[in-house]
């Protein structure tokens, strides 16, 4: 008998400063460990803590992961104090993560928010290696200054990419930012995809990703090719600790990642 | 000599009897006792208790009614480790599997919640899967009911129909033994000098008058308790889903103690957590209650239900849709023991009344 409960023995190879409280860790996995984009990790701080991830990194990578993480809570302060050289557990992968397949011969919408850029990352990565079976690829993403963007060069550079509309905003600019200003809802108006039949993954904080959930649904996008990652809280992680339920789902097991019509008539899927 | 079949198996019923004398069970369980952790019901000031069997002096009671124990705690310990530093063994996977003898019917049926939730191939939990394929179920009849039983409302009967390997009903002298599985069927050939094949009809007829009996009164009890139509629970869940002040009623008494989850044969919410000793870690399960304010919420600080009436009808909802939705079975077995438990007198049958408007 397999122990789902068991954690994989994990090196910290490098911890870069995103924001003052955003930390990306590149992880050394002591054992074969893959993933696919939008499945999550639940990453260890030995005897203290265990939280859930998503992966920010390409999935194709096999020998290490990324993973950013936002300090928020118990476990997010002692992840945050780790330095190179030091062990975490890693166990995973967990959920179902983004139904790449589906997104085959369409049009293609991703939103994100915030630190809804980590998983995001996972997923244009993904797309970017499947770019060729995809029509229109969309990329819309804000967050609230330009201090708290995530992977900032490395969007610049997707910037360029002629296969790929993207646009940036944050809610407020500072001096040297020249893009746009607003709630990312309003970067999604120039749009131009076959909307009846585009795919659209929203990932970001939860007031976010209802607005843009809203958002794309005025747009005609339909609620059942909305994909939304949903953050709930997860302790186990394979859908037997009973704490991520969604209606007749769990968040870690049939998750995170729904379609807008299969949780939209659950209560408090934003909070 | 020809042994009678496993109802299930031959599809038929028998002739003859088997029958177990009181004492017979107690030698039965002192040799059992060398493979199992064998665990009998007392009875105590609160009611049956599980204890370690210790020998014939135990002085145990296979009948009676449902222990205030609930039987997951034999099979998903309260507190138990999970993982030890990185090693992918099991914890105490050497530990003798739990014979438990005098299982009642409602408690059984909590096992068709729990075998749903932790039994599969990929992600199955290790220590319970490996104390429900190794342990022994010796079940019996109820033959009392308590203040708070209220089995037939959830469509059961106050004696086991499945779930068991060998069942005990208690009768004058001894028990009538009916097996329940082929881990049953080996037991009582294996045991053959203490399980007797009689045929008599009149133990047949005690064992039957007995089970008419004590589901009448439970019956008595469930009327007087209005508790809705079985058929009816689900719909009436679903249809008060928006009623916030039926919710807000129902939970205003509440406290948050988590005692209705703890005791509940079906609650199977847990947490795992860290502990560090020295040069060592381990992981942790722990019981986890879904009526307390944070059980849900996130990191983030975002609390899908912040509101105690929301928790209440989460457990409702849980219960009465969810469980019958993917497994098909209500997660209520009607054992009562949430009742008894409650501080602030939160009585399940007085809500499941109050939805039915």
């Amino acid at each position: 008998m397999k122990n789902p409960y068991r954690s994989i023995k994990t090196e910290v190879l490098k911890v870069t400063t995103e924001t003052p409280t955003i930390k990306t860790f590149l992880l050394k996995p002591g054992e074969k460990l893959t993933f696919r984009p939008g499945q999550f990790m639940e990453m260890s701080v030995p005897g203290v803590g265990e939280a859930p991830f998503t992966p920010s990194s390409d999935s194709e990578i096999k020998e290490t992961m990324e993973i950013t993480i936002v300090k928020v809570g118990k476990v997010t302060e002692a992840i945050h104090d780790l330095k190179p050289g030091d062990t975490v557990g890693l166990r995973g992968p967990l959920g179902k993560g983004y139904p790449m397949t589906k997104f085959i011969g369409q049009d293609v919408i991703v939103v994100g928010g915030g630190v809804g850029l980590a998983p995001i990352r996972t997923l244009m990565y993904g797309l970017f290696h499947m770019r060729d079976q995809i029509d229109k690829l969309v990329y819309r993403a804000g967050c609230r200054n330009p201090g708290e963007l995530l992977y900032r060069s490395e969007l610049e550079d997707w910037m360029k990419r002629s296969d790929l509309d993207m646009k940036l905003t944050v809610d407020q600019a500072d001096e040297a930012w020249n893009g746009p200003v607003g709630v990312v809802t309003t970067i999604m108006d120039d749009i131009d995809v076959n909307f009846s039949r585009a795919r659209a993954v929203v990932c970001g904080p939860p007031i976010m990703m209802k607005f843009a959930t809203f958002k794309l649904q005025e747009l005609g996008v339909k609620d059942r090719n909305i994909y939304l990652s949903m953050e709930k809280n997860m302790s186990c992680g394979f859908g037997k600790c009973g704490h991520c339920r969604i209606g007749p789902y769990y968040c870690c097991k049939d998750g995170p990642v729904f379609t807008y019509d299969m949780i939209r008539d659950y209560p408090g899927i934003w909070e | 000599m020809q042994y009678p079949l496993d109802k299930a198996e031959s599809g038929s019923y028998f002739f003859f009897m088997i029958f177990l004398k009181h004492a017979d069970l107690d030698e039965l369980l002192d040799s059992l006792s060398g493979d199992y952790h064998v665990y009998v019901p007392v009875n105590t000031a609160r009611g049956a208790g599980y204890t370690r069997y210790r020998g014939p002096g135990t002085d145990y009671a296979v009948g009676g009614i449902r222990s205030f124990d609930p039987l997951k705690s034999f099979y998903f310990l309260g507190r138990e480790k999970v993982a030890e530093d990185f090693k992918p063994d099991i914890p105490r996977k050497n530990d003798k599997p739990p014979c438990m003898v005098g299982v009642k019917s409602c408690d059984l049926k909590g096992f068709k919640i729990l075998d749903f939730v932790f039994i599969d191939e990929e992600f199955g939990d290790p220590t319970y899967m490996k104390a429900r394929r190794d342990g022994l179920i010796i079940s019996s009849d109820c033959t009392a009911v308590g203040e708070n039983c209220f089995c037939t409302a959830v469509n059961l009967n106050p004696w086991p129909d499945s779930q068991f390997d060998i069942n005990l009903s208690p009768v004058d002298g001894g028990f009538v033994v009916e097996l329940g599985s082929g881990k049953g069927k080996k037991l009582v050939e294996e045991y053959s000098l203490l399980f007797r094949n009689v045929e008599d009809v009149k133990l047949d007829g005690a064992v039957k008058e007995n089970r008419k009996a004590v589901k009448k009164e439970v019956e008595v009890r469930v009327a007087e308790k209005n508790i809705p139509a079985y058929r009816r629970l689900e719909r009436i869940v679903t249809k008060q889903y928006e009623n916030m002040e039926v919710w807000e009623e129902s939970s205003r008494n509440c406290v948050e103690c988590g005692a209705c989850n703890t005791v509940c044969p079906t609650c199977h919410c847990f947490l795992l957590y860290e502990q560090k000793t020295d040069d060592k870690f381990a992981r942790f399960r722990v019981w986890d209650s879904c009526m307390i304010k944070d059980f849900a919420r996130v990191a983030g600080g975002e609390n899908p239900r912040a509101r105690l009436w929301m928790r209440l009808r989460n457990r409702f909802d849980k219960k009465f849709n969810y469980f019958p939705e993917v497994a098909g079975e209500i997660a209520c077995t009607g054992c009562g023991r949430c009742i008894a438990a409650c501080p602030g007198k939160i009585d399940i049958r007085e809500v499941l009344a109050r939805l039915e408007v």
